[in-house]
């Protein structure tokens, strides 16, 4: 049991990045209460502009060690602002005109946006992953019990930051407050006046930054390719749907169980490296037979 | 219905007849109408499940069920192929008559979000088991008809017209009128007396055993199968996006969907820009469907009927 506290902290290290991806799913799907598909795909344009970034960083400047740092510091900003734009066009566009119609064309919707933004992307910039070498990835700090990349702390600092950060702007902020009135009930929030469509239009917007952000710093983790976005959208799902439909504080312990049960299975179990990978589908049935509703209610 | 019916029966003549009509010649062709035949049968088995208002993503995983169902047990018993599409047949039943039970229970959202799971999950089960499924190699076996295609053609046109016949019991039957109201608004259709779940579950579970018996054709006619060719999502959304672009809710929209969607993949898969996304023309149809022409191109040819001179019938 020597590896405990190892794998401990690489479970939680690993739920950084979970968390930030799947509030912005439950964001949309809370507020909106549309099932967005596409929702990987802006973690995997975000992961394009981190990349493009550090080539750039990395290539014609020329910053060297400035580089890991330098692509969270300006990529996050960019990627969010880029693609909380091209989040709010595909809401006015597209989302808002099937808003009233049967819940399977909106889910139509968002998966076609879906097949369209990863072949696109094929199409235009190679089918191939592509592997960023920034130094974090490969430097190594040393905490004693055990050892953990800059990379992997980066993440997990960052992520965290920014969830816990949307977190104060849902609860303190007159537009977090307007969002979770929508939330809880759209008729009501329209008596007392809150603009819900611009709401709509601003918390999907928000929910492709948050992702966007989460793709930038994926870039620190793993390869970028145009179809990373399948199983990252899975992985969002087990978490959303374990802490309930639509709740947005539960994302953050749901993740953190994702994060360790995964650790946990590739470390424990035998050829587990292979079966983590299967483990949302395990989290998602065993919550939709025992409580439909989440763990929390 | 029974206009429909004389031109339903007179489309499945002409569909038999078409070897003798000159098409058994060409290998090409032959394989095209094979696959054509596999693709309508997996777009009207999907439609089924949509009427009901429920959006499937699991249907291209029981398409892989079936390919494996069939290898599995003539690699075991080395049972026939066509004992083999029985065998496929209860066992995709089955097993989506379990899941059908765990999420159509619950809200629209859950099915979509468990199908697409379990249309992933499949892939990690398959490399699982190496000693059944044959691994990352994946699992072969000799062609049927020691790869007659003219015969294999009146497999799959066999279960082709049991896909057909679903559909068209469905909308020629009262079930018309109980996916309709379930699709509507489920609240009401219960109130009204009406058993909303056996309803979807029933026919999901209809739906899935052609999907799988599709699969379990492809396997033995194309003869080898990988967990990354059985479990590809794309045919999930092949099965999808051909009914969309045909046609929602009938049965000449998928059939027509196929025919022109599938024609047009035969091109762009083998041309340079499009070859690796060629699926971005589906996205695109996808949105613009939703969005523009929600009854497909059907419902394009009913609008504009009148002004055509001569009578579009459906």
């Amino acid at each position: 049991m020597e590896a405990l506290p190892q794998t401990l902290l690489f479970g939680i290290l690993r739920s950084g990045l979970y968390a930030l991806t799947a509030l912005g799913l439950a964001i949309s799907l809370g507020v909106i209460g549309v099932v967005n598909f596409a929702h990987g795909e802006f973690v995997m344009l975000g992961a394009y502009v981190g990349f493009w970034l550090y080539l750039l960083l990395s290539g014609p400047l020329g910053l060297g060690p400035a580089v890991s740092p330098l692509v969270i510091v300006i990529g996050i900003p960019l990627s969010g602002i880029a693609l909380y734009l091209v989040a709010a066009g595909i809401y006015r566009f597209t989302l808002r005109p099937v808003l009233r119609q049967p819940e399977l064309n909106q889910m139509l919707l968002t998966f076609g946006l879906s097949i369209l933004l990863v072949n696109g992307t094929s199409i235009t910039l190679g089918p191939q992953a592509k592997d960023a070498n920034l130094d974090w990835r490969f430097d190594v700090f040393d905490l004693g019990f055990a050892s953990v990349t800059y990379a992997r702390l980066a993440v997990f600092v960052v992520c965290i930051a920014l969830v816990l950060a949307s977190y104060v702007l849902l609860q303190r902020s007159r537009l977090g407050k307007q969002m979770r009135a929508v939330a809880q009930n759209r008729l009501g929030a329209q008596i007392v006046g809150i603009h819900v469509d611009r709401v709509y239009e601003i918390a999907f917007g928000m929910s492709a930054a948050l992702a966007a952000a989460a793709g930038v710093m994926l870039v620190f983790q793993t390869q970028v390719s145009p179809y990373l976005g399948l199983g990252t959208l899975l992985k969002a799902f087990s978490i959303v749907v374990l802490a309930g439909l639509g709740n947005l504080t539960g994302v953050l312990w749901a993740s953190l169980l994702l994060g360790l049960a995964e650790q946990g299975v590739s470390q424990y179990v035998p050829g587990g490296s292979a079966l983590r990978d299967g483990l949302f589908f395990v989290i998602i049935f065993a919550v939709l037979l025992a409580r439909p509703g989440g763990l929390r209610r | 219905m029974r206009r429909d019916f004389v031109g339903w029966a007179v489309f499945l003549v002409v569909l038999a007849t078409l070897p003798w009509l000159g098409l058994g010649g060409d290998r090409y062709l032959m394989l095209l109408a094979n696959v054509m035949l596999m693709f309508m049968t997996l777009a009207l088995s999907w439609d089924v499940v949509a009427r009901t208002g429920q959006l499937s993503l699991a249907h291209g995983a029981f398409f892989g069920l079936g390919a494996y169902s069939v290898a599995i047990a003539f690699k075991l018993w080395t049972l026939p192929p066509l004992l083999g599409l029985v065998v496929a047949a209860i066992v995709g039943g089955a097993i989506a008559f379990a899941l059908g039970i765990v999420t159509l229970r619950l809200r629209g959202i859950y099915f979509a979000i468990a199908t697409l799971a379990f249309a992933e999950v499949w892939r990690t089960v398959a490399l699982q088991v190496p000693d059944l499924s044959g691994g990352t190699v994946g699992i072969a076996m000799p062609p049927l008809f020691d790869g007659d295609r003219i015969a294999s053609y009146y497999v799959i046109g066999a279960i082709f017209t049991l896909a057909l016949a679903l559909s068209l019991a469905v909308r020629w039957s009262r079930l018309q009128y109980a996916v309709t109201a379930v699709r509507a608004n489920e609240t009401v259709a219960r109130v009204m007396g009406l058993d909303v779940v056996r309803v979807k579950v029933g026919l999901f579970t209809a739906s899935a055993v052609l999907a799988t018996l599709a699969g379990a054709f492809y396997m033995p006619f194309i003869t080898h199968t990988d967990p990354f060719d059985a479990f590809d999502i794309g045919r999930s959304v092949s099965a999808l996006v051909f009914p969309i672009f045909g046609g929602l809710y009938t049965s000449a929209g998928p059939v027509i969907g196929t025919i022109v969607m599938r024609s047009l993949e035969e091109y762009l898969r083998v041309t340079p820009p499009w070859k690796d996304g060629y699926q971005v023309v589906y996205g695109l149809v996808i949105v613009i469907a939703v969005l523009f022409m929600p009854r497909g191109l059907l419902g394009l040819a009913q609008r504009y009927a009148g002004r055509w001179p001569w009578r579009f019938s459906k």
